[in-house]
């Protein structure tokens, strides 16, 4: 999946924060591989990419809002109301593709509130979205009751399990929205706006960068990720779960983080991300192939977490 | 070869990083009870140097010898205890805590066997420390109440109370009124007389002179000379430093007949009101004024970074939008900010996307951005004005303050705005970078474009300007015509009139 994700053009220089991931990820890939046989088979390793397509989606919308200088801790309450949002129509009758765009809606209309309160009435991302995390789950829970959505359509259930060439779509899919990030977060203005708003809002301002639309923008973007989550989710379980998407946001954060991205704002990447994915998602299939409790697969996710983070510290050069 | 005499002396000193020799053998000794100068332009070595001495970086080769002793400085807690202070450009201190608790930050004086803090102790001693210094800072006060200053009066009060013999300043004077450097620089004469040695950072050849006895120059990091400050002349200085002699150029007027800019009772609702002036095309209007008179405040308004509740801004007779920087700037306006750090650059950026900025439009193609023309002009862009190295990719943190400016005065030449207002221009700068903003801004003015500088120095802007604009208290006092133009005038009409005459040789000061 990453190799797919990053187009072949040539980049000005290499990243090294994102060679330093793909070490990382070697290795730790590496050490499952002499510990397990069934590890680097090809269809483990295609499992591991089906496994980690939805928090990589999820993590590739926190990392715009990350570089933006932000946070966004309500992706999973976003996924589940998108995700009640489109089942209801679904089963409404509604055409999928149209059931599909009212989902994805709903998740950009989530982040619009999360963007606006932050871009314009001023308040604090973290805050912000720490009351829409409430605030969506509430809406999901009161919506149905607090039953999980059942009877989706066959059609749209074998088109996120169907496979295209051998790979699994929710992998296709994730790949196809890394790459159109890839070149918004490295060839498009839009990119260079949030790069610099996440790095110094002020000067963005007054050199004439739109801070509010690009901050609202970032929020749109990763709510509607999360609704494309939360389709891929309700596909693969043939239902909408009011409690879909809890600490989604953890996932998606550690993910960026691994990848490079600075919760100070100004600095991440697309590729990392998906990397940062990937090492999360290894891990944890790695460890339940060699069938190690699941409390000891949350510690050695805290531990990659910290120590990515202090490799991280150790490795970045002076200036 | 060390001087028995000597503080502190630095013998064969040098601090290779890769690909750099950022100090190449230099030596040179301070006296105990001296004021020693450091002099030299961005990159000369002054704050590897420092950073030498504060053992935060260490010496690739050389010795430090300290009242005769050989000393090894590899951590910081080392320079301390060999008695040296260093006092940050910027301050380094925690603006929650109190004074006192600042002063003993990281060594608290302690009760009930170490496990509480003695705070009516700490505070007893920091008054009495503080009472030699500024009496009037209050040990309780919380650290962000007090003016930089005093701020700085504290850091120094830090290094008294670590028993220093040596007190590195860099660049203390950056953030300082004219009245609040004269204190500190009472306060250095005072802290001399004890015997203390002090080592003095700064590009402002007035204050090396007044403050300083000795100077040590630096260039490209090689020792030049050191020098008795009694002996020479600041002219001789500057040519050390910068190996050259930069002559006073005269100035030369480009301002044309017609006018480009009007602005018409600009208030703020707050200090600006009815600020009303024209500016020509070509034309550089000085904007002079003491501190607080409303100078950026003014700037900031035309730019479109605050809003004014009333008046108008037109431009070629079209009005302009002021609601945000980014329509100000549409219209042809462009800011140059005082606090680059803070409201002009984009640190970890690559110069090139610092440059494009404000007219990301010009350099996208099919709704990407066209790397190759961005790299190609903002590369001759830099060139053309100097930048050293003209490497647009690297990262605008990493080149100095002078190779910053350009790049902030490039953005605007990219953006093609007609007007740029420059807001102390060379604060922070080297004399030779400085020299070439002059020139910079003389270009600008040849080529059309119309500018307002503000500058706290009054030969800077009696350099730069065609005509000075004088605030006071928030608004225009006067505008000087060339020909009127003299630091007496500028002063007399920027002392608010309530307090009365003041002689113009005091007020001079106070600019």
């Amino acid at each position: 999946m990453t190799d797919t994700a990053i187009p072949t053009r040539t980049a000005p220089r290499i990243n090294l924060r994102d060679a330093g991931t793909f070490f990382g990820l070697v290795l730790i890939f590496a050490v499952f591989a002499v510990l397990n046989p069934v590890f680097l088979t090809a269809p483990n390793l295609i499992n591991i990419l089906q496994q980690s397509s939805i928090n990589a989606c999820i993590a590739l919308g926190m990392t715009f809002v990350i570089i933006s200088g932000g946070i966004d801790l309500s992706v999973g309450p976003t996924a589940a109301v998108s995700a009640i949002v489109g089942a209801t129509l679904m089963i409404a009758g509604v055409p999928i593709t149209l059931a599909v765009a009212g989902a994805i809606a709903t998740g950009m209309a989530c982040g619009l509130f999360n963007g606006a309160l932050v871009a314009i009435a001023g308040l604090q991302p973290f805050i912000v979205t720490l009351g829409a995390l409430s605030l969506y789950r509430a809406l999901a829970l009161i919506f149905t009751g607090g039953n999980p959505i059942f009877g989706i359509p066959p059609e749209f259930r074998s088109a996120i399990n169907g496979l295209v060439l051998g790979v699994p779509v929710p992998v296709i899919i994730v790949a196809i929205i890394a790459a159109i990030l890839w070149v918004v977060l490295n060839r498009s203005p839009l990119g260079e706006y949030i790069l610099a708003v996440g790095g110094n809002p002020e000067a963005a301002r007054i050199a004439g960068v739109p801070v509010a639309r690009t901050k609202i923008i970032v929020y749109v973007l990763s709510g509607g990720l999360a609704a494309v989550a939360a389709l891929i989710l309700t596909g693969r379980l043939g239902a909408a779960d009011p409690t879909m998407g809890n600490l989604w946001e953890l996932d998606a954060i550690a993910a960026a983080a691994i990848g490079g991205a600075s919760l100070m704002g100004g600095k991440g990447s697309v590729v990392g991300t998906l990397m940062g994915a990937v090492i999360l998602g290894g891990l944890r299939n790695g460890l339940t192939l060699m069938n190690v409790q699941a409390f000891y697969q949350l510690l050695a996710t805290g531990i990659i977490i910290l120590v990515a983070m202090l490799i991280d510290r150790a490795t970045r050069g002076r200036a | 070869m060390t001087n028995p005499a000597s503080r502190l002396s630095l013998i064969g000193v040098s601090k290779v990083f890769p690909g750099i020799r950022a100090l190449d053998k230099v030596s040179f000794d301070v006296r105990p009870g001296e004021v020693h100068g450091l002099l030299g332009e961005n990159g000369a070595g002054k704050s590897t140097m420092l950073n030498i001495l504060s053992a935060v970086l260490q010496a690739t080769e050389g010795q430090i010898v300290i009242d005769g002793q050989p000393v090894t400085l590899t951590r910081p807690a080392d320079a301390r205890a060999a008695g040296i202070a260093m006092i940050q450009q910027e301050l380094q201190h925690i603006p929650q805590l109190s004074v006192a608790q600042n002063l003993f930050l990281g060594r608290p004086l302690t009760r009930a066997g170490g496990l509480l803090v003695n705070r009516a102790t700490q505070e007893a001693r920091a008054r009495a420390i503080l009472a030699d210094l500024d009496p009037r800072i209050d040990p309780r006060a919380l650290i962000h109440t007090l003016k930089v200053a005093q701020q700085q009066i504290v850091e120094i009060a830090r290094a008294l109370l670590d028993d220093a013999k040596i007190i590195a300043m860099d660049e203390p004077t950056s953030s300082l009124t004219p009245s609040e450097f004269d204190a500190l620089a009472a306060l250095i004469a005072r802290l001399a007389a004890q015997g203390k040695s002090i080592i003095y950072v700064s590009h402002k050849m007035n204050e090396v002179f007044q403050v300083c006895d000795r100077a040590t120059i630096l260039r490209d990091g090689r020792f030049i000379d050191t020098v008795d400050l009694s002996q020479i002349t600041e002219d001789q200085v500057i040519a050390k430093m910068v190996g050259r002699d930069i002559l006073h150029a005269r100035h030369v007027s480009h301002a044309r007949p017609e006018i480009v800019m009007q602005v018409d009772n600009l208030s703020d609702g707050g200090l600006i009101h009815d600020a009303g002036f024209s500016l020509h095309k070509g034309e550089v209007l000085g904007l002079a004024g003491l501190v607080g008179s409303g100078r950026t405040e003014l700037l900031r308004l035309i730019a479109g970074i605050d809003r004014a509740k009333t008046g108008s801004v037109t431009l070629n007779g079209k009005p302009v939008d002021l609601r945000s920087p980014r329509t100000a700037i549409r219209a042809g306006i462009g800011l140059v900010p005082e606090e680059r750090k803070k409201d002009g650059i984009v640190r970890a950026r690559p110069v090139s996307s610092n440059i494009a900025l404000p007219c990301m439009g010009r350099f996208t193609r099919f709704g990407l951005v066209h790397r190759g023309k961005l790299h190609k002009e903002s590369t001759a862009l830099m060139k053309r004005m100097g930048m050293r190295p003209p490497d647009v990719t690297r990262a605008i943190g990493t080149f100095s303050g002078g190779n910053q400016q350009k790049a902030i005065i490039g953005r605007w030449l990219a953006a093609d705005v007609d007007i740029l207002l420059f807001d102390e221009p060379t604060r922070g700068i080297d004399i030779g970078a400085k020299s070439e903003i002059y020139d910079l801004i003389a270009q600008l003015a040849q080529s059309g474009k119309s500018i307002i500088v503000v500058s706290s120095e009054l030969p800077e802007i009696i350099r730069l300007s065609d005509r000075v604009m004088v605030m006071r208290e928030g608004t225009i006092a006067a505008i000087l015509d060339a020909d009127q133009i003299s630091e007496d005038a500028i002063v007399a009409n920027a002392i608010p009139k309530s307090k009365g005459p003041v002689p113009v040789a005091q007020a001079l000061e106070a600019m």
